[in-house]
């Protein structure tokens, strides 16, 4: 079978099996469907909306994709884009001073990255010095970094009308213009396309991509070729890491210009079915999250339109990423 | 009368045949040695009698009657079990836990009568631990001797046990072998699988040795020697010649002086170009440390090991494991070792495949060395004859001057085997020093100019004017 078709599959067969669960509430499973899409795709806004939220879906996707590729589990996608937001809203309100506004997103933005980078690198540290499994210790800083925004944006950061838990908005030079002629997407956005290709050279076409991988699927016969598979551990979660946190900065000079709690949402974890769905291949994952992201802005049409309870995306997102590890188990693979 | 026969049994696993025609005469009250090559069919020879592999054919009788063992579940109803080498109870639970962990209605068990039978039982079998231990903290040999508790608990009466002594320190071995010889004077019998030969003079009333899946010899220990005991082991076909006299061999390439590490307690071994040192041995005599070793993945505890014609290379005994990674395509293992120092390889520019490197690579191997499968299958696809080749075409890549390789006919058919040993006699013929590690005594003796025997993590040479199948089981099994 061809790669594509199993996601596919696990796509309609999802829409299938919620379609079976609407008509047993007694709602019309194509009315709510043609709802999902309206909501989503329906208008230049709506459109605008599904690909300004699959920017950072796409972005964490392929983190996650790349960790995974190499046998680390990195489950620390949302502690990453906390610290990366966190850290761009305190340059971007506070510390940073003048230089042209080109230089200062792209501090603030290259900051983000580079504190996700450090917070994953936490992770392999403790994996690599004291074998702590990075599923735990990535999970654990996910809370560290939630809390870390709280505590900011309820602390140093908080605005200086000090009415609500929030930064300052970022300075105008600090933030991400718009792509032209466009109301919402911004200027980052086309790294969803870029980061996912050179990705995609790294795995495929590259000494470190085939090191990566060989550690991934075969540790033992790259400690036997020469690889080191500690040293391998610690370059992806630093590079998945760097991605996570460039995509919590990305949030914060594109999209909401304040750091407030719950700004990622879930993202880390939506971003692990991206990558699953996606069957960690770094170009598929920009449908996938596209998937993802068209579901959670088709939601809110599709309670007003169809009068279906906005839960159901969520039903329909696990049963996705049931389906899709359901067909990956089958087949014998990862 | 034997109190056990098994007679005539058959076995195959798919294609490979196990057993062809090997029987086992236990006698009541008496420990019987098992002695055989690697694969010979010693272990699934007494799994039969344990109800873990059904014979295809032949017969098992006990007190003469013939019976079926189909299950473990059987053998234990007619009292026999089985020790394995390592504990195969619950390291969480406790000592006393683990010793009714098997027993039937062991559900409503109050914990005070539970640690007295407990008690009673670690007494009776001598081993000296609060019932309360987890059994992970105990040793190796206090977990076997759990083990053997357990199995006995169920009443056993005849006990098979699987190289108990080879995990074993040895101060402890001398324990267990008391408490072998114990058991056998409270009546009941014994099976031994062992390589050792002291332990068969030791404890031993019988020995049967299996050749080939055949019982090829059953009789008293009393009065054997390790020269006889070899030769029934390997055989005694005509052995191949070595180095073709008025050769010389080339350069000194490989040097090992003193060489000490986890599981090797000293090799001095020296190696020239053109030429094959085959190291000849039992598993588990330091095949494992010595290409760990070799691999660069376990340090030298001491000792020096030159290199004197790098690069060394080598190629895994464990083709599945350690030597591919099999779901990455015939290409990609190729240059699997290249990615791990890209700037040196030529494979690579900054860091980037060139891709006609990678084809021209690709498409020379598989040329030269007959590989079946195209460049982008993946290892996993290939049969295990042309994953062997690929392994070799792999480590010849780098032009090495030294090449260690091992068992690199392990799992191979005839014609396969036939081609790598080919390779292989190629190779030196061409320069290239050869180190060949293999259990297949055959193929130590039609490849190796010397032979060394490995036996428990030291090497014993062969006198080239000794260079016969007995004298070579001798050493295999620590004679002088």
């Amino acid at each position: 079978m061809r790669a594509w078709i199993e996601p596919l599959l696990a796509i309609g067969l999802a829409l299938l099996l919620a379609g079976g669960l609407l008509l047993g509430l007694g709602a019309d499973p194509l009315a709510a469907l043609a709802a999902l899409a309206r909501g989503a795709f329906g208008s230049a806004y709506a459109l605008e909306s599904t690909l300004t939220r699959a920017v950072p879906l796409c972005l964490v996707g392929l983190a996650v994709a790349l960790a995974f590729r190499a046998g680390v589990w990195n489950i620390g996608g949302e502690g990453q884009i906390c610290v990366g937001a966190l850290v761009a809203a305190a340059l971007g309100t506070r510390a940073l001073v003048g230089g042209p506004a080109a230089a200062q997103v792209s501090l603030v933005l290259l900051a983000g990255a580079a504190a996700g980078a450090l917070w994953a690198g936490i992770a392999a540290w403790l994996r690599v010095s004291r074998g702590v499994s990075e599923v735990l210790s990535t999970i654990l800083l996910n809370f560290i970094a939630l809390l870390g925004v709280a505590f900011a944006v309820h602390g140093p950061l908080q605005e200086a009308a000090g009415a609500y838990p929030q930064s300052d908005a970022l300075g105008a030079a600090a933030r991400l213009p718009r792509l032209a002629g466009l109301e919402r997407l911004h200027a980052a956005a086309p790294l969803a396309l870029l980061l996912p290709g050179l990705a995609w050279l790294l795995l495929f076409r590259s000494a470190a991509g085939l090191r990566l991988r060989a550690v991934g699927l075969a540790p033992e016969a790259a400690r036997y070729a020469g690889v080191s598979p500690p040293r391998e551990v610690v370059r992806v979660l630093l590079i998945s890491g760097g991605i996570a946190g460039l995509a919590g900065a990305v949030e914060i000079a594109g999209v909401t210009a304040r750091l407030f709690e719950g700004l990622s949402g879930g993202l880390g974890f939506t971003a692990i079915a991206v990558a699953l769905l996606a069957r960690l291949h770094p170009l598929a994952v920009i449908p996938a999250a596209l998937f993802f992201a068209s579901l959670a802005t088709g939601s809110g049409a599709l309670q007003r339109a169809a009068h279906v309870p906005k839960v159901l995306v969520q039903v329909i997102e696990a049963l996705v990423i049931f389906l899709s590890v359901g067909f990956a188990l089958r087949r014998g693979g990862r | 009368m034997p109190s056990i026969a098994l007679r005539e049994i058959h076995k195959r696993f798919g294609e490979t045949v196990a057993l062809s025609g090997a029987s086992l005469e236990l006698a009541s009250g008496e420990i019987h040695a098992l002695l055989g090559e690697n694969g010979a069919g010693k272990t699934t020879l007494v799994r039969t009698l344990c109800g873990l592999h059904p014979p295809d054919s032949g017969r098992i009788e006990i007190d003469g009657e013939t019976v079926g063992i189909p299950s473990p579940r059987r053998a234990q109803a007619l009292g026999i079990g089985l020790v394995h080498q390592h504990f195969m109870g619950v390291p969480a639970l406790s000592v006393a836990e683990n010793l009714v962990l098997g027993e039937p209605g062991g559900l409503a068990l109050r914990p005070r009568s539970l640690r007295a039978r407990a008690r009673e039982m670690l007494e009776r079998w001598e081993l000296d631990v609060d019932p309360d231990t987890p059994a992970r903290e105990l040793s190796v040999g206090q977990l076997q001797r759990l083990e053997i508790a357990r199995v006995l608990g169920g009443g056993v009466e005849t006990l098979v046990l699987d190289e108990p002594t080879a995990v074993l320190a040895p101060s402890e071995v001398g324990e267990l072998l008391a408490l072998l010889e114990r058991l056998r004077d409270e009546g009941r019998s014994l099976v031994l699988i062992s390589h050792k030969l002291e332990e068969i003079t030791a404890v031993c009333d019988r020995v049967s040795v299996l050749r080939g899946g055949r019982t090829v010899a059953s009789r008293e220990v009393a009065g054997l020697d390790a020269a006889r005991l070899g030769e029934w082991m390997v055989g005694r076909a005509l052995p191949p010649r070595g180095r073709p006299a008025g050769t010389t061999p080339g350069p000194l390439a490989l040097r090992l002086e003193g060489v000490k590490a986890e599981g090797l307690r000293g090799i001095d071994l020296e190696l020239h170009g053109g030429e094959v040192l085959a190291l000849a041995g039992i598993d588990g005599n330091g095949q494992l440390p010595l290409e760990e070793l070799l691999a660069g993945v376990r340090p030298l505890g001491a000792g020096e090991l030159n290199v004197l014609r790098p690069p060394l290379a080598l190629v895994s005994g464990d083709r599945q494991r350690t030597g591919l990674a099999l779901d990455l395509s015939l290409a990609e293992n190729l240059i699997l070792p290249a990615a791990a120092r890209p700037r040196q390889s030529g494979m690579f520019r900054y860091g980037l495949l060139r891709a006609g490197e990678l084809r021209k690579a690709a498409g020379e191997a598989i040329e030269r060395h007959d590989i079946r499968g195209g460049e982008r299958a993946l290892a996993r696809q290939l049969s295990g004859g042309n994953q062997q080749k690929l392994c070799i075409a792999r480590s010849l890549r780098a032009r090495p001057g030294v090449l260690a390789v091992v068992n690199p006919t392990r799992g191979l058919d005839v014609r396969a085997a036939a081609a790598v040993r080919g390779e292989l006699r190629a190779l030196a013929r061409e320069g290239t020093a050869v180190l060949l590690i293999s259990t297949d005594l055959d193929e130590v003796l039609e490849l190796g100019d010397r032979i060394a025997v490995l036996f428990r993590g030291a090497l014993s040479v062969v006198d080239p004017a000794r260079r016969n199948r007995e004298r070579i089981g001798e050493l295999m099994l620590g004679g002088e």
